[in-house]
């Protein structure tokens, strides 16, 4: 059961940086140092694009077909920067230090242009490239426009979740190698499948030539499911110079040119009768995209609209979903990629109208939580929500605490990315019974289910199994770790593979044995295909103190999550734990800023606020259990933690101040006392 | 090119010798010249803790102290810590034991670190470890179960002792 971690703990992990090969190149990149210039010249540079004339390909969670030409981001920057940290030349060494060396000796030439940094400001802005009709780049309307009745009372708020950067312990990094006809790539990711499929696209060459294999992967948070220019440049030169080429990306690099998360602003209206029923929704949702596509800026807008009923009955809605082009990297999927700011803007609603009616907040979520599974008019389904809520005020204990203390609580759903399926392959040879799913785990140990579900799908103990990285030349297809979905898709995938290997066993032996398993040689490939996307509901309770220097502490942080099946019980707290922490970190410290000419103003992973152990509490998390239609029977583990915690923080931070909390971070002066006359 | 330097480090109590550029970070020479790939780096700022070693009886983040200054000292690093023995170290086996890791990449500096806490004081409390580990960032998992896997660390080094046997002292070069 603990083999990984018993290599992990003795520093024997296998991590992209540890990576050495004979005659290996080390990879660096100049890197734009303005938000918005043309490039005059480039000088000192061993890779430009002259040579490197590829585009990025979109892959991974929250990538959209098609899209502009004009918008997709060059590997190496054309003619135009759009971003601090954009990679504009390349240099390279068979030493690191050395290749850091180079980087200072490339001399690039820019005429700086007026950056286009607020989202709010982009659409009255000139076009940002010749030839874009708008900085627009998703402009559309969802649900039906109607009428509020004149009697209703109105809460109208202006909500920003700014951007947050990923922040993996681990860095990006990838290893190329090529041997004149076959490209392999070790790459720290959430899918080798959607890194192959990017690669494929980018460097116009045909998938069989290429192999990708993902090593142990220190964090991802939904970063390291794309493809990233980086990476195509590595592999171009692979192939250029027939050496291995590394590329490890430094924690400044992360925080200037990887593609972070969050970025978005809601101008919503929430209508209400007078007993605090809610009738309608109206207004617009703009993400802050960044200068190109390629990462999910234009799923973004649509996929947080289409959520903004939260877990309510929601008679009306009309709601417009933008998507704008600013002077910043791409914007990109952060744990929970749209569902975390989806509701956070409709919960921070339901708590303002509470306030406005003097109702107390949960009494009004009680009202309006959906009595039966229905479809919202802003497309997505809801489901039946007022019985867990019962529950979850029971098992969170908010009637110990309403009244006595800064309590903040959230109703939320998870939307599960289970859409797409997921792939599984066992191969038994020599006893030794193999797996590789397309989905590749980053710290949510996927091995430990694996081989709960291979146990009591065949009766195989747990030293018998290997659960293999993820690997293109061993599994045909694949998808990929993310939006809750591992749980789900994935173990369904594993288990029935697993029953088709019995099945084989059945129909050449006439019964099944294990002995038979481990004696014969089997193997079979799965697709589990699931075109439904499915839900979960959660809850969070948080109380915290501000004290006359506006510092939080946060005291008790509750969640009470709709898990299904708890297919592995230590992790699902430890993820739900450290989710939370990044919840905190949301609302008290995580930002990536930026000043009026869109230079960053953050340049360390501190800065950038990631939280330490003391200044967060102990967690306590609770597992409600109704099972999925799935084969697994289990629900979405990863993202409710970081979607629940922002809004209950949020409201208690509000109760202990008198402060109306609408954006995250709350900037610390914000909460300063004010002062007495 | 610089002139490079003649360094001598006991690293896991092995004396290690070798012609350095003085720029070389501490942290590189582990991975790359000592091949040590244990020793992760995240920040190069000194703050997220991934690349802390024990030198000289000290926890120290590798990744901003030049491989001349340790030149002359003992470094542990987390291959040490169950280096030669079978068993795992006290440490390593509760962090496994309360899953005090997910991705694992903060872990061997965390695990060092606490281990740097434990050799110093007995009886952790809660507070302590979440003060001692402020230096360690970790994305995964909220922290409890490490808080938990070092107060059973804390147990198990009572019970067990240190299995890590003294090295011999070595005088720091003036």
């Amino acid at each position: 059961m603990v083999e990984l971690s018993e290599k992990l703990v003795k520093g024997e992990g296998r991590f992209v940086d540890d990576i050495q090969m004979p005659g290996m190149l080390y990879l660096g990149f100049a890197r734009s140092q303005y938000a918005r210039a043309r490039i005059l010249r480039i000088s000192g540079a061993q890779l430009t694009h002259k040579e490197v004339n590829f585009d990025i390909a979109e892959v991974g969670e929250g990538a959209t077909e098609g899209g502009s030409e004009l918008l997709k981001h060059p590997v190496l920057a054309k003619d135009y920067a759009g971003y601090v940290g954009q990679p504009v030349a390349a240099v390279y060494s068979d030493d690191r230090y050395v290749a850091e060396d180079l980087i200072d000796s490339v001399d690039i030439e820019y005429e700086p242009m007026k950056a286009i940094v607020d989202p709010e400001d982009s659409i009255s802005r000139e076009e940002m490239y010749p030839g874009v009709k708008s900085n627009a780049i998703v402009d559309r309307y969802f649900g039906d426009d109607f009428t509020p009745d004149s009697t209703d009372i109105v809460i109208e708020r202006k909500m920003v979740n700014r951007r947050i950067a990923t922040n993996p312990i681990e860095p990006r990094g990838v290893v190329a190698a090529y041997d004149g006809n076959k490209l392999t790539v070790w790459v720290s990711t959430q899918s080798a499948h959607a890194i192959k499929e990017g690669l494929s696209e980018a460097l116009k060459m045909e998938p069989d030539r290429i192999r990708v294999v993902q090593v142990d992967t220190g964090g991802a948070f939904g970063l390291k499911g794309g493809l990233f220019p980086e990476y195509v440049v590595a592999c171009y030169l692979a192939m250029k110079e027939k050496r291995p080429v590394k590329w490890i990306e430094t924690r400044r690099e992360h925080l200037l040119a990887s593609r972070p998360g969050r970025g978005a602003v809601a101008k919503l209206k929430l209508f209400a009768k007078k007993d605090g029923t809610i009738t309608g929704l109206k207004g617009e949702v703009i993400v802050d995209n960044g200068a190109f596509t390629g990462g999910s800026g234009e799923f973004s807008p649509i996929f947080i609209v289409k959520q903004l009923a939260g877990a309510y009955h929601l008679p009306n809605a009309y709601v417009r979903a933008l998507s704008v082009l600013t002077n910043k990297a791409p914007q990109g999927p952060y744990r929970g990629a749209g569902r975390p700011e989806a509701m956070y803007f409709i919960e921070r609603l339901m708590d303002g109208l509470a306030d406005k009616l003097k109702m107390d907040p949960v009494e009004l979520r009680l009202r309006n939580a959906a009595t039966e599974t229905y479809t919202s008019p802003l497309g997505f389904q809801v489901e039946k929500s007022r019985p867990f809520l019962e529950s979850a005020i029971r098992e969170l204990n908010y009637e110990k605490y309403k009244g006595k203390e800064n309590v903040g609580f959230a109703l939320l759903i998870l939307y599960h990315a289970t859409f797409g399926g997921e792939s599984a392959r066992i191969k038994v040879e020599d006893g030794k019974v193999r797996v590789w799913t397309g989905g590749n785990a980053h710290g949510q140990r996927h091995d430990v289910f694996i081989k709960t579900l291979l146990n009591e799908e065949l009766g195989v103990s747990e030293d018998h199994v290997e659960v293999m990285k993820g690997d293109t030349d061993m599994l045909a297809e694949g998808v990929g770790a993310w939006g809750s979905r591992s749980s789900m898709v994935l173990s369904s995938a594993v288990i029935v593979a697993a029953r088709k290997i019995r099945e084989q066993i059945e129909k050449k032996q006439g019964k099944y044995t294990v002995q038979a398993l481990l004696a014969g040689k089997w193997d079979h490939y799965e697709y589990f295909n699931y075109d439904r996307m499915e839900s979960s509901l959660g809850a969070n309770l948080v109380t915290a103190d501000v004290d006359d220097y506006g510092r939080v502490k946060v005291k008790d942080c509750l969640s009470y999550y709709d898990l299904g099946r708890v297919l592995d019980p230590d992790n699902a707290r430890g993820q739900n734990a450290g989710g939370a922490v990044q919840g905190i970190g949301q609302v008290l410290s995580e930002e990536l800023s930026f000043d009026e000419d869109g230079l960053p103003l953050i340049t360390s992973i501190s800065d950038a606020g990631v939280l330490s152990a003391d200044l967060v509490p102990r967690f306590d998390i609770k597992f409600h259990k109704s099972e999925s239609p799935l084969p697994s029977k289990a629900k979405g583990v990863g993202e409710a933690p970081t979607i629940g915690v922002p809004i209950a923080l949020s409201r208690a931070i509000e109760l202990a101040t008198g402060k109306t909390i609408l954006e995250t971070p709350i900037k610390p002066e914000y909460l300063l006392p004010v002062e007495k006359e | 090119m610089v002139n490079k330097k003649h360094i001598s480090i006991t690293i896991n109590g092995e004396v290690k010798e070798a012609e350095v550029e003085p720029r070389m970070l501490l942290a590189h020479f582990l991975r790359d010249q000592a091949g040590l790939t244990g020793t992760h780096i995240g920040c190069d700022t000194t703050n997220c803790g991934a690349c802390t070693v024990i030198m000289d009886g000290k926890a120290v983040k590798s990744c901003t102290i030049l491989a001349v200054q340790a030149n002359g000292r003992k470094v542990l690093t987390i291959e040490g810590l169950s280096k030669g023995r079978e068993k795992l170290h006290p440490v390593q086996q509760s962090f496994v034991d309360k899953h005090g890791l997910q991705c694992g990449y903060c872990t061997s500096g965390m695990i060092l670190t606490s281990y740097w806490l434990l050799k110093n004081k007995k009886n952790v409390t809660e507070e302590e470890i979440r003060e001692a580990i402020s230096g360690n960032l970790c994305r995964c998992t909220g922290y409890d179960n490490i808080i938990d896997s070092v107060k059973d660390a804390s147990k198990k080094m009572e019970e067990e002792g240190d299995p890590i046997e003294e090295q011999p002292e070595i005088k720091v070069r003036a």
